[in-house]
């Protein structure tokens, strides 16, 4: 991606909407080679080839709820492979209909820092708040419900009890 | 990096230095130069996505650290919510991001009438992404799935307190006032006045009430349906335990999978696709009696809803937006000298997919 950023064909824009067309085109020209030869550097045909992509592949992360996904007994495989496809989906996103893919290098200077301030955010929050049920009140913990509440439910379903009572 | 960007011919950037001597070297003509390569709305616009990023990162990951570190989380159908669904509003909002890229296209190429076809097609999916939200949002509600409890009727364990918590619901429902509306008002008479005393002594009398569950003991069995007149038995049984002296914490589970069964373990994947309810096919007393409205045990369900609506909400807000902005959009021209315009909303709803993206499996399929 690095090598389409910061081309030799100085990505100008002034404030003006005629310079923006100009920088449009300028970029174009140095991706004709995986561009297809489409005239706008979107292109209808490449909107539309990222559109199937995208559909694919949330057909793809909804095929871990379907019956015919084999790793049904571990979740965290499909958790790994869906957020791995949602990476994928949000990347053409961010790429081609963002046109990130065409932008100069100013696009580093934006998203580095806040991508780097998201995952900090994500990170701190696990001592506080994704612990916090290792060490609870007894008080808390009275309320709190368990997997043995969950079996109890199950258990309850399975056997019908207010069947047996009334006959 | 922008060196072609700026035509000073003299004195570079020091303006500070100008004492005057432009009026003897002609004209110096000054450009805005830009920090960044970009237009201004573009750049502001991009700014504004990045505090996005950031907010959502941090919903997105306290939901994470909060649904990991759970003692134990509801299952998508514990809750009535439809993968399908989920998958289908995913869709909506990526043929949305591409009409609005295609928009921005035709606008670009001065094809005014192309652009506002495209934008309008971009305004409907995103109001279809709202109306499904909503059909979502409403299967919750009428299960009394709500983040808090007036209206909430999520119980958490099926113990002595849920136990209570039914009695309570039975114990009102056989003081139902009659004219739902004048009990209303009279409530608010009630908190005016600071008591029903002061009520009584302004004028406002006391709600007539009726005993509905006895309206249901006693109804014909010709009136109600088989499953109504099952229910109603299930029901009887349900007032004996809640209101034996010697009740157990199992009779609680007994007493929450008659409310409102959990789909068991097996039953829950791959069966029900076509359920628009986004549920099991078991069905409680409180789906036969909708009026009921009986505390449900949800193991995890108060977190759950919390989580749900707090992240689903925000996205809505945010789809909301986006509809303004594109509602405002419709109303130019859409011609090449809008096409900054268009691609700053463009920018913006892209994000708005973006986080779906996310929101999708993390929701939905974990």
């Amino acid at each position: 991606m690095s090598d389409h950023g910061g081309s030799s064909h100085g990505p100008v824009t002034r404030s003006g909407e005629s310079a923006d067309e100009t920088l449009h085109h300028s970029i174009e020209a140095g991706h004709d080679g995986h561009d297809g030869g489409h005239d706008g550097h979107g292109g209808i045909g490449k909107y539309l080839f990222v559109f199937l992509l995208l559909c694919g592949l949330t057909t793809l992360s909804f095929f871990t709820y379907s019956a015919a996904w084999p790793w049904r007994d571990q979740p965290q495989v499909g958790w790994a492979f869906m957020m791995a496809v949602s990476c994928t989906k949000a990347m053409l996103v961010i790429l081609f209909f963002m046109h990130v893919w065409w932008e100069a290098n100013w696009k580093y200077v934006l998203t580095i820092p806040a991508a780097m301030m998201a995952l900090f955010l994500a990170i701190m929050l696990i001592p506080d708040v994704g612990m916090r049920n290792r060490m609870v009140s007894q008080e808390r913990a009275l309320h709190m419900a368990r997997g043995s509440d969950l079996k109890l439910l199950e258990q309850a379903a399975a056997e019908d009890p207010l069947a047996a009572q009334a006959h | 990096m922008t060196s072609s960007a700026v035509s000073i011919p003299h004195g570079h950037d020091h303006g500070h230095a100008g004492h005057g001597d432009d009026h003897g070297h002609g004209h110096v003509t000054l450009q805005y130069q830009p920090g960044l390569p970009l237009s201004r709305g573009k750049l502001i616009m991009w700014l504004f996505l990045s505090t996005e990023i950031m907010f959502f990162a941090a919903l997105l990951g306290s939901y994470v650290v909060l649904r990991f570190g759970a003692p134990i989380w509801p299952k998508p159908h514990h809750v009535h919510l439809s993968e399908p669904i989920g998958a289908f509003n995913t869709f909506v909002l990526i043929c949305s991001s591409v009409s609005i890229v295609l928009a921005l296209e035709a606008a670009r190429a001065n094809k005014v009438q192309l652009a506002k076809v495209w934008m309008v097609l971009t305004f409907l999916l995103g109001g279809l992404f709202l109306g499904v939200k909503g059909y979502e949002y409403s299967a919750k509600f009428s299960h009394g799935i709500y983040p808090v409890a007036p209206r909430g009727r999520i119980y958490e364990r099926p113990d002595l307190y849920y136990g209570s918590a039914v009695r309570g619901r039975l114990e009102a429902l056989r003081r139902e006032p009659k004219d739902s509306w004048q009990s209303m008002r009279y409530s608010w008479a009630v908190r005016w006045h600071g008591s029903p005393q002061g009520a009584a002594l302004a004028g406002w009398k006391e709600p007539e009430t009726y005993d509905r569950l006895k309206e249901l003991d006693e109804a014909a069995e010709t009136s109600l349906t088989a499953e109504q007149i099952a229910g109603r038995r299930q029901l009887q049984q349900i007032q004996k335990m809640v209101l034996s002296p010697d009740q157990q914490a199992f009779d609680m589970a007994v007493v929450a999978d008659q409310v409102m069964p959990l789909p068991a373990e097996g039953a829950d994947h791959g069966t029900d696709h076509g359920n628009p309810e986004g549920g099991h096919g078991a069905h409680g007393l409180n789906d036969v009696f909708p009026w009921l409205k009986l505390p449900a045990v949800i193991p995890g369900g108060c977190m759950w809803a919390s989580t749900y609506f707090l992240l689903t909400g925000f996205h809505a807000v945010h789809v909301i937006v986006g509809l303004i902005v594109f509602a405002v959009l419709l109303a130019y021209r859409l011609d090449a000298k809008r096409a900054g315009m268009i691609e700053n909303a463009g920018l913006y709803w892209h994000f708005v997919d973006l986080v779906w993206i996310f929101m999708f499996p993390l929701l939905y399929l974990f």
